[in-house]
């Protein structure tokens, strides 16, 4: 115990008691003026990020989930698209194609009723010089019993002149 | 540097001026053992209002341990109110620097030191005590690393102080929680045989008061020693007043000068973190 009393290993009852007193002192003051607040904000702050994360967490899974959705309507427009133009292309061969064919039985419509007109045309060519040259015939041959021919030539004239018509028809 | 040459001063004019006649004992027993301050405004309270003992036991006068711990006391309060109302004001946490210093010493202590020992709802009833316990003690070992400061905690009677609130606490917490005889009861483990009890149980009450002297030795000695190491390394440049000499012994003293910092810090986790421990453990019977 000798020891306890001076040097080193000294234990001063008047020091114990000084540390005792000024750390609760100390012990208390911190207590009320900063622990209390600053634990209070940690603690807040730890919540706060807490939630923060949690809330991050939950954004995230959401905006997958949209951008998930988002794709698959992407997909589903883009096959739709496909579709249309797929529609389009052969609506529009077909549309060509009739088109087409119209244009060529139109035009064989328009051949066709050409030639039937040219055809009658030709016929009433045909007709009327038929009539003129049977007017001619009939002038010359009154020209020609005029004159008095003999029935020789006159049947010789009449017949180069139906020649001749047969050559022009 | 500038730290070190103050030091290897404030050692060699306070000591080393009567080198020749003080014994390295005499050098040691100065720097590391409680003086009574007797001069100045101090030194007249001591005289006309602190002189008697108290109860005749307790001498209060003001001594230069009671003046280091008052200025670490001090810094504890400097530090952590502005601190504290900074924190507050600061809803997402403050970029300044020195607020997340210590906001990141009161995490670890409530990391490592609280919430492993404590129920989650007692943790932050434990804060404040283990927050002040921490930097306290903290602030108490760097004293004694600034040159002309003591270390506080380098003496038996402030580290069984401390010791001793642990101990109350131990006791007042486990009488509180496991009520006033179920604590008494509950220091004898579960399940030993009955005629294991007679001998548990002082066995279990000197076990309860090994833990806060344990407490006690561990904190002294280790602030105390790396001083005594210093104090000798320096010494040796009395003792062979030879430059060789003063080059490695000013460079170990660095080293166990760096290493005492880092003692420093270790002690006070540690004081902080067995109290935390046998308190913590207190609250429930074994």
């Amino acid at each position: 115990m000798e020891v306890l009393k001076e040097g080193l290993l000294k234990v001063d009852p008047g020091l114990f008691l000084w540390t005792v007193i000024t750390f609760l002192v100390l012990a208390l003051i911190l207590w009320k003026a900063a622990w209390r607040p600053i634990v209070d904000a940690l603690d807040a702050r730890a919540e706060k990020v807490r939630g923060d994360i949690e809330t991050a967490e939950k954004n995230r899974l959401e905006s997958e989930r949209l951008f998930n959705q988002h794709k698959e309507m992407m997909d589903k427009a883009k096959e739709e698209a496909a579709h249309i133009i797929a529609e389009g292309k052969s609506d529009a061969e077909g549309l060509k194609n009739s088109i087409v064919e119209k244009a060529n039985s139109e035009a064989k419509d328009l051949v066709e009723r050409a030639k039937k007109e040219i055809s009658l045309a030709k016929d009433k060519a045909v007709t009327e010089l038929k009539a003129e040259v049977v007017y001619l015939s009939t002038e010359i041959a009154a020209k020609l019993i005029a004159k008095n021919l003999n029935p020789n030539d006159q049947k010789a004239f009449i017949e180069d002149a139906l020649a001749k018509i047969r050559t022009v028809q | 540097m500038i730290h070190l040459l103050h030091y290897v001063n404030s050692y060699i004019s306070s000591g080393g001026g009567e080198a020749e006649k003080e014994s390295m004992y005499d050098i040691v027993m100065h720097h590391l053992t409680d003086h009574v301050i007797s001069t100045g405004f101090i030194g007249k309270i001591n005289e006309q209002y602190l002189s008697t003992k108290l109860f005749g036991i307790f001498d209060m006068r003001i001594t230069r341990w009671v003046l280091m711990m008052w200025i670490a006391a001090l810094l504890c309060l400097i530090v952590f109110i502005p601190i504290a109302r900074k924190v507050k004001k600061a809803k997402n946490g403050s970029r300044s620097k020195w607020v997340n210093l210590w906001e990141v010493l009161i995490s670890f202590v409530h990391d490592e030191v609280v919430e492993p020992n404590f129920d989650h709802h007692y943790v932050k009833k434990a804060m404040p005590y283990f927050c002040s316990i921490f930097f306290f003690v903290l602030f108490c070992n760097l004293l004694g690393m600034i040159p002309g400061m003591s270390t506080a905690t380098g003496n038996l009677a402030v580290t069984g102080g401390l010791a001793m609130l642990t101990l109350a606490g131990m006791i007042g917490v486990g009488m509180i929680k496991q009520g006033p005889f179920g604590y008494w009861a509950g220091l004898v483990p579960h399940g030993v045989p009955a005629f294991v009890i007679p001998l548990m149980f002082p066995i279990e009450i000197i076990g309860l008061f090994i833990k806060p002297f344990a407490l006690t030795i561990r904190l002294f000695a280790n602030m105390t020693a790396g001083h005594v190491v210093i104090i000798i390394f320096l010494y040796l440049v009395m003792m062979f007043q030879s430059y060789w000499v003063g080059i490695g012994s000013v460079t170990g003293s660095l080293m166990i000068y760096l290493l005492e910092l880092l003692v420093a810090f270790i002690q006070a986790y540690i004081f902080a973190v067995l109290s935390a421990m046998f308190i913590g453990s207190s609250m429930h019977a074994h």
